[in-house]
């Protein structure tokens, strides 16, 4: 019996692997509307800007070859690149911690049982599926403007607040409030996690007469550090590429003074207004980079503050 | 390295793809025996309407044509129009302006029209001026849509409530400003002065230099100004703004150089300095009753500041393949009284004297306003300077971004001069 089923199993094996290769074969006729996708739209325009990096193009001519020349004015004479640079970095650095703080805050908020948690939880992750669209940035253009709603709000109790979004002072700030509202995704994730924290953890250490805030920073946050390495990852990737908002609430201008010019809409400007292809080409791939090392570190520093529960 | 260059053709189509996505509902093949002509323009709603009524008109004219008529804002036009010629999928009627066509034709993207003189386009009662607007190197590329010129619009209704005194032609740079000091004074409204801060905006800048009898750009395509005349430039506004004649920087910073964002739309001033054939787009935007009038004065001696200038052209792509059609359809809007009359003056004063003769009794009181101010002024203005250089678009963010930073008081207008100048230059050293 047993030999005949190994014996079967082995004609199977043998049969299978003829039938594999026509299954693979299958899967892939099955893939090819996205793998057509995927190469002619995704993975063809990635190399040819890659190429194009290299060049001079300015769309209406034919690129010609220039070296590294592109990458070599990015490191060395160019002002806008680090000025875009810094804007990008300093967005990176408020918007992605107080994001996630937030998110993690309405989260643990929300994980203490309250009826209608799923109407709660809808409600507070649509800010984030209308995020990056373009109505939002108008909106927030019109709350933040000088007579806007925000203004009229302060002006109820004396202040009388600058026009934020024309102002180099706090344009950038408009842009990290923007972003910090859309907490929801990272929040649903953090809900998760946290109902993953076995109770009887909270119990124990209850009992042993530990209060809320040691509870939180001795049981919930190391617990979470998974999930919150995740979050870090993807909202620092996320806000790296940041452009629409900074795109609409400018006009594309990046002013006041370029201080929402996100390295994104210089980028844009140097592709499409000045028509420099080559070279905005070449700064994309710069970002590219600098996002790869950004997660990178985070990966490598990860086994020093990241508890797998193992 | 070499096989790069036999792949190249593939390669741009493949870089082309990206932006020809966006196109794609453009290239459909033409249908079977009808003439398919493609057109694109930018424009307020207003000229898309107008633009579609005369492409109507055509084809129910030339019965085997079809025309295809896409539209844009102003900024993102052309991106679009870069990439469509990029993946040799341009339109065949192109909505051309005078700072691209240079850019355009010498790239080969456009198809010299004179051969199609003037057996198909008949547009010898433009007068020499207004055609060789159109040329380059010496040869046609552009049919001159019509003619404008910058104009400064206010709002006289406004003015009358106020109690203050309409401006002049013929005020001085000075007195524009003081005039604009006696409007914040007199308005009750918050915010509001009589004109905007201009220290960023380039057509006043260029009438300001060619008045002194200096250029925004020299023949050769490089900067007309130096830091001198920039330092007394930047100078003159940024007096006016401590003195509170004119809004501070960040209501000024709410600018972005369109009509919707203009001072005068957000209701902080009484007057902007714009097109003159735009002023049925700040009409359309404003509740009071609006009026035009020339930019400031050189004062005694100085030379014109201002000139005619063809506010828009159409070109044919160089690949079309329907070129002949398609000069038809740009010589029918140039010369047909019925497409004269549905056009009006919104796109700029018809240059061919007897369709502005035949359309003139059938205009609006605002297009007739339009039509009036660019008569005054033929005999005041000087010549058109020649097409800018390549960088010119870039320099004119360049001059909103540093007045930005007087006005902020990050920089004197000393310095922000020097760094103006230092900047442009290298914009145009890098082309």
């Amino acid at each position: 019996m047993t030999v005949a089923v190994q014996a079967s199993g082995r004609v199977e094996r043998a049969r299978g692997r003829r039938r594999i290769g026509s299954r693979t074969l299958s899967g892939y006729m099955f893939l090819t509307p996205w793998l057509i996708g995927f190469i002619g739209l995704t993975a063809g325009p990635i190399l040819v800007s890659l190429y194009l990096s290299f060049t001079d193009f300015d769309l209406l001519q034919s690129p010609n070859w220039v070296g590294a020349a592109n990458y070599v004015r990015i490191a060395t004479a160019d002002p806008k690149f680090l000025s875009s640079m810094k804007v990008t970095f300093l967005f990176v650095l408020f918007a992605v911690p107080l994001k996630l703080a937030f998110a993690l805050g309405v989260a643990m908020l929300l994980n203490k049982g309250i009826a209608g948690l799923p109407v709660y939880r809808a409600l507070f992750y649509l800010p984030s599926l209308l995020g990056a669209s373009v109505a939002i940035a108008v909106l927030w253009r019109q709350l933040f403007a000088g007579s806007g709603l925000i203004n009229q709000a302060l002006a109820l109790v004396g202040i009388q607040g600058p026009s934020w979004i024309s102002n180099p002072n706090y344009a950038l700030s408009t842009l990290v409030v923007l972003s910090i509202w859309q907490f929801g995704s990272p929040m649903i994730i953090f809900l998760a996690g946290l109902r993953q924290i076995p109770r009887d953890l909270y119990e124990a250490a209850a009992i042993d007469g530990a209060r809320p805030w040691h509870r939180f920073w001795r049981i919930t946050l190391p617990l979470l550090t998974p999930v919150v390495f995740f979050n870090a990852v993807i909202q620092t990737i996320e806000a790296f590429k940041a452009f629409t908002p900074a795109f609409i609430i400018s006009e594309g201008t990046g002013g006041p003074i370029d201080s929402t010019l996100f390295y994104t809409l210089y980028l844009y400007q140097e592709a499409f207004s000045n028509f420099r292809m080559g070279y905005a080409s070449a700064l994309a791939w710069v970002l590219v980079v600098i996002i790869a090392l950004f997660t990178a570190f985070s990966f490598l520093s990860a086994r020093y503050w990241v508890h797998y529960d193992e | 390295m070499a096989r790069l260059i036999t792949n190249r053709r593939q390669v741009l189509k493949l870089g082309a793809a990206l932006g020809g996505l966006a196109a794609s509902g453009l290239s459909m093949p033409a249908l079977a025996q009808d003439k398919r002509v493609r057109m694109f323009w930018w424009g307020s709603k207003e000229r898309a309407d107008r633009t579609n009524k005369v492409n109507k008109l055509y084809e129910a004219a030339h019965p085997g044509t079809a025309i295809n008529g896409e539209t844009l804002g102003w900024p993102d036009y052309w991106p679009r129009l870069a990439t469509q010629t990029a993946g040799r999928n341009a339109p065949d009627v192109i909505q051309m302006d005078y700072r691209y066509i240079v850019e355009y034709a010498r790239r080969g993207a456009l198809l010299p029209l004179d051969e199609y003189l003037p057996s198909v386009l008949k547009i010898e009662d433009f007068g020499k001026p207004a055609i060789d607007c159109g040329r380059v190197e010496g040869k046609l590329y552009g049919v001159n849509l019509g003619n404008n010129s910058t104009a400064i619009v206010y709002d006289a209704e406004t003015l009358q409530q106020i109690g203050v005194e309409e401006p002049s032609w013929e005020w001085s740079w000075a007195q524009w400003g003081d005039w604009s000091l006696k409007v914040a004074q007199a308005s009750k409204r918050d915010g509001f002065w009589g004109i905007g801060d201009c220290g960023g905006i380039e057509p006043a800048l260029d009438c300001w230099l060619r008045q002194k009898g200096k250029a925004l750009y020299t023949a050769e395509g490089r900067p007309g100004f130096d830091v001198e005349v920039m330092t007394e430039w930047f100078g003159f506004w940024h007096e006016l703004r401590q003195k509170k004649a004119i809004p501070p920087a960040d209501i000024q910073a709410l600018d972005k150089q369109s009509p919707e964002t203009s001072m005068l739309a957000l209701l902080h001033s009484a007057a902007i300095i714009t097109n003159s054939n735009q002023l049925v787009a700040h009409q359309v935007l404003s509740k009071t009753k609006l009026k035009m009038t020339m930019q400031p004065s050189g004062g005694p001696g100085a030379k014109p500041g201002q000139y005619l200038k063809p506010s828009m052209l159409f070109s044919i792509a160089a690949r079309s393949q329907v070129a002949e059609e398609a000069v038809r359809v740009a010589n029918y809007y140039v010369t047909d009284v019925e497409a004269g009359k549905v056009l009006g003056v919104e796109r700029g004063v018809p240059a061919s004297k007897t369709l502005r003769e035949a359309v003139a009794p059938t205009l609006d009181e605002l297009s007739r306003a339009m039509l009036d101010y660019v008569s005054f002024i033929t005999d005041k203005v000087g010549d058109l300077p020649p097409s800018p250089p390549k960088g010119a678009g870039e320099i004119n963010f360049l001059l909103k971004r540093v007045n930005e930073q007087v006005g902020f008081d990050q920089a004197a207008p000393a310095d922000a001069a020097k760094q103006f100048v230092d900047e442009a230059n290298s914009i145009l050293d890098r082309g």
